[in-house]
């Protein structure tokens, strides 16, 4: 096992994906990609109706006309920044294994080092 | 169909976030519900049916063991968007984890440090302790960082996202406080050994000492010592023991070669460890086990079924982890003959025994039961049959 191939993980830096070679489910090229975001985009969307549901029963246990303020708003700028950087973050989870990927091939973490660890860990 | 809704206990060290990081949690955690229950039993009839009549076709004989099995599943397109779906709620759970820990490490992280100061029980943890390869090599169960990545001597990041993703992970199963396992082999061990009063008590592979805990609670007179080689994990399970005001030591230290003295321990228990080490490490950890325990001492390793207790169909279902899930020794370890293991390491043939203990959630009177979940487990499920495996052996009295 060459030793250079080993990942280390930079110091200051959240570590997102896991440290193995993804294994490949689909054939067709591309397709485990578009299931990944598929599936993102499923919890995004379950988390916006959990969300509309808090807000829905907070706001009519509180008797606001909830949808005539909702029409009469204006985004600050301030509003519009945040939206933008939550956007951007909601394309990091959607693109989350062309990520993993293009990490990869930079690293040079490969099947073949998987089958190696596999190999190496059951040796008696 | 009733869905098992119940909340992980809070404690003050817990990565739980906003609200819609909380509901990308569930969503992770429901996903995984709706792969056990509406695509997992799909996978039989499919590998009965088409699968194996392609099989057959193409070998003149019925798939004989899991690798034939998984050879033949492995290009039936339902079998991949059942193992593709499981691969993503795996990276969705630990993402909706990652996210506030991310944002709130720093607090977490001097809320820990306090509360490990404020507890007289023991913490050991060491920059320089020697990591072994069968944990940093791949980042096990695709956590990203891995159990043992540490960016300072304070750092936590791996034991807190680990003890919300266990959590999530279990589906709420390993109970309020992910302790299910612990309290499943203390249960069994008053039940089958009702003399048998530790007063030393030793966990090996302890990760942030969820299924350690239930030990100090069962038996309080007893001095309870948590090992584990991932320094994040040792410093979190110190804390959280802290927070939960349980004095339980816990050592940065490895399972195949402790620094204590021989015969230190009545009780040695691990949970889920032998899994995540290697066919080098697992004979110097029996080996391990026989020299630190006390004359007429117990060893007590729960994990799931060695792949002998279960059919070729069953073992590939469990097997997938080995491929998919970042588990390189998930595998290889349930084709070990244990009991020889245990019988070389020196424990009396006759000692040496695979039981069941019971999941101490599964066994909660209706009421309280019904309170955390509502369903049936069957085979291929989290935690099959409702059970966990225990190895259990003893050491001669008179050594």
């Amino acid at each position: 096992m060459n030793m250079a191939t080993e990942q280390t993980a930079p110091e200051t830096q959240t570590p997102r994906h896991a440290k193995g070679k993804r294994p490949d489910f689909y054939a067709t090229e591309g397709m485990d990609e578009a299931m990944s975001m598929i599936m993102v985009l499923a919890s995004e969307f379950c988390t916006m109706r959990d969300r509309m549901d808090t807000i829905e029963k907070i706001v009519s246990d509180n008797g606001i006309d909830l949808e005539s303020e909702i029409d009469r708003y204006t985004p600050t700028p301030e509003s519009l920044n945040q939206r933008e950087e939550r956007r951007q973050s909601f394309f990091d989870r959607l693109f989350y294994v062309t990520q993993k990927k293009a990490l990869e091939q930079a690293t040079d973490d490969s099947g073949e080092r998987y089958q190696d660890v596999l190999r190496d860990t059951a040796k008696g | 169909m009733n869905q098992n809704i119940f909340q992980q206990a809070p404690h003050d060290l817990l990565p739980v976030g906003n609200h819609d990081d909380r509901m990308r949690q569930e969503f992770s955690k429901s996903f995984r519900q709706y792969i056990q229950n509406g695509l997992l039993p799909g996978l039989t009839p499919v590998f009965e049916g088409r699968v194996t009549r392609t099989f057959q076709k193409e070998h003149g004989r019925p798939p004989a063991d899991r690798h034939d099995i998984r050879k033949a599943m492995v290009t039936d397109p339902y079998f991949q968007t059942y193992a593709s779906s499981t691969r993503i709620a795996q990276e969705l759970l630990w993402s909706s984890v990652i996210d506030p820990l991310e944002r709130d490490l720093g607090p977490l992280t001097e809320k820990a440090e306090t509360l490990s100061t404020q507890s007289p029980a023991m913490l050991k943890t060491s920059e320089d302790f020697d990591v072994p390869r069968y944990v940093s090599a791949i980042d096990i169960h695709c956590m990203p960082g891995g159990y043992a990545s540490s960016r300072s001597d304070k750092d936590i990041f791996a034991g807190a996202l680990y003890d919300r993703g266990v959590y999530l992970y279990a589906m709420g199963y390993m109970g309020p406080d992910n302790d299910d396992m612990g309290r499943s082999v203390c249960n069994y061990i008053k039940r089958n050994l009702p003399e048998f009063a530790p007063e030393t008590i030793l966990d090996m592979g302890c990760t942030i000492g969820h299924s350690t805990l239930p030990f100090k609670e069962e038996f309080p007179d007893a001095e309870v010592t948590g090992i584990d080689v991932a320094g994040p994990c040792i410093r979190y399970a110190h804390a959280r023991a802290a927070a939960k005001e349980l004095n339980v030591g816990f050592l940065q230290e490895n399972a195949e070669e402790t620094s204590f003295a021989d015969q230190s321990f009545d009780l040695i228990v691990s949970h889920i460890l032998l899994h995540e080490t290697s066919g080098k490490a697992m004979p110097r950890i029996f080996d391990e086990c026989y020299r630190l325990l006390k004359p007429g001492g117990y060893m007590i390793h729960a994990d799931l079924p060695p792949f002998g207790k279960m059919g070729p169909f069953m073992q590939f279902i469990l097997d997938n982890e080995t491929y998919y899930n970042n588990e390189p020794f998930w595998g290889a370890m349930r084709e070990i003959d244990q009991i020889k293991l245990a019988s070389d390491a020196g424990f009396a043939p006759g000692t040496i025994r695979f039981d069941t203990a019971p999941m101490a959630v599964m066994e909660l009177s209706e009421a309280e039961q019904a309170a955390l979940t509502d369903r049936e487990f069957v085979a291929g499920e989290y935690a099959p049959g409702g059970g966990w495996e225990v190895l259990i052996a003893q050491k001669g009295k008179t050594e």
